[in-house]
């Protein structure tokens, strides 16, 4: 598997480590994940992208088919440390005028942290 | 070679089995065939990109995850006094893609909790041309990427 992910909860934000090729093979591990995050109340999610290589419609879509969901439980999913080629396909079909897409994990973490002021 | 037109014989023909696993090798494949027949770096991602997602759909759609099936692949590429060029031709069986040419509602999607539905919207968005077609059992999916020399 060309493909892992890692997660870190601190406080009652949850971060995300993909790292890799994540494809429509890789997303069930991504996925589920993901549903763990949720099951577990952990709703403010900082997907950070620091080691995630590429990108297909499936990975996106597990971002997008959530997010609703995520919402309405009042949590969010931010994404930041995106590198560039993987910047241009979220930006492709307009991830990137809907989500938040943060510099660095602290701005990602000061985003959720100030929301709550 | 007339002008931004592709040769009958494709540069380079394999057929896989119809598995995600080997998606990845499909991007790396469809990444060197680009980048030897000079389109940059950023151009070769994004179109083994829109293969990716137009194999993904096959798997998906049309032969609904049977690994059983294969898929064909050819590779075809032109080079005039102004433009390169390349043609990537899918051929499968299965069922028939549904090709919807309306553009996506990303709001819409997420709405409606939508996982997916947006990788023909990348393969349109990145390709010059995405055509879809069938004759008696078998499908077709026709992608061509012109870029200027």
């Amino acid at each position: 598997m060309n493909f892992s992910v890692k997660v870190k909860v601190v406080s009652d934000i949850a971060m995300l480590y993909p790292k890799g090729h994540l494809d429509a093979h890789s997303v069930e591990h991504f996925e589920a994940e993901i549903l763990k995050l949720i099951e577990n109340k952990s709703i403010n999610i900082i997907v950070n992208c620091t080691d995630l290589n590429y990108i297909s419609s499936a990975g996106m879509g597990i971002i997008m088919g959530y997010l609703d969901e995520i919402q309405e439980k009042g949590g969010d999913i931010k994404l930041c440390s995106v590198n560039e080629r993987v910047y241009d396909i979220f930006d492709l079909v307009g991830f990137t005028e809907i989500y938040d897409f943060l510099k660095d994990e602290q701005e990602a973490v000061d985003k959720f942290n100030n929301g709550k002021e | 070679m007339e002008k931004n037109k592709f040769p009958k014989k494709p540069e380079l023909k394999i057929s896989i089995p119809a598995k995600t696993d080997l998606l990845k090798m499909v991007v790396d494949l469809t990444k060197h065939m680009a980048t030897i027949n000079e389109f940059g770096k950023k151009d070769a991602q994004k179109i083994a990109l829109a293969v990716d997602e137009a194999i993904t759909n096959i798997i998906k759609h049309s032969y609904n995850y049977d690994e059983n099936h294969d898929i064909k692949m050819e590779f075809y590429t032109s080079k005039n006094e102004n433009k390169k060029g390349l043609k990537i031709r899918l051929i499968f069986a299965g069922e028939p893609p549904v090709f919807k040419n309306t553009a996506i509602n990303l709001n819409k999607l997420i709405k409606n909790k939508k996982k997916g539905g947006i990788g023909v919207e990348i393969m349109k968005r990145i390709m010059d041309t995405v055509e879809y077609s069938s004759v008696k059992d078998k499908n077709y999916c026709e992608m061509t990427k012109w870029t200027d020399l």
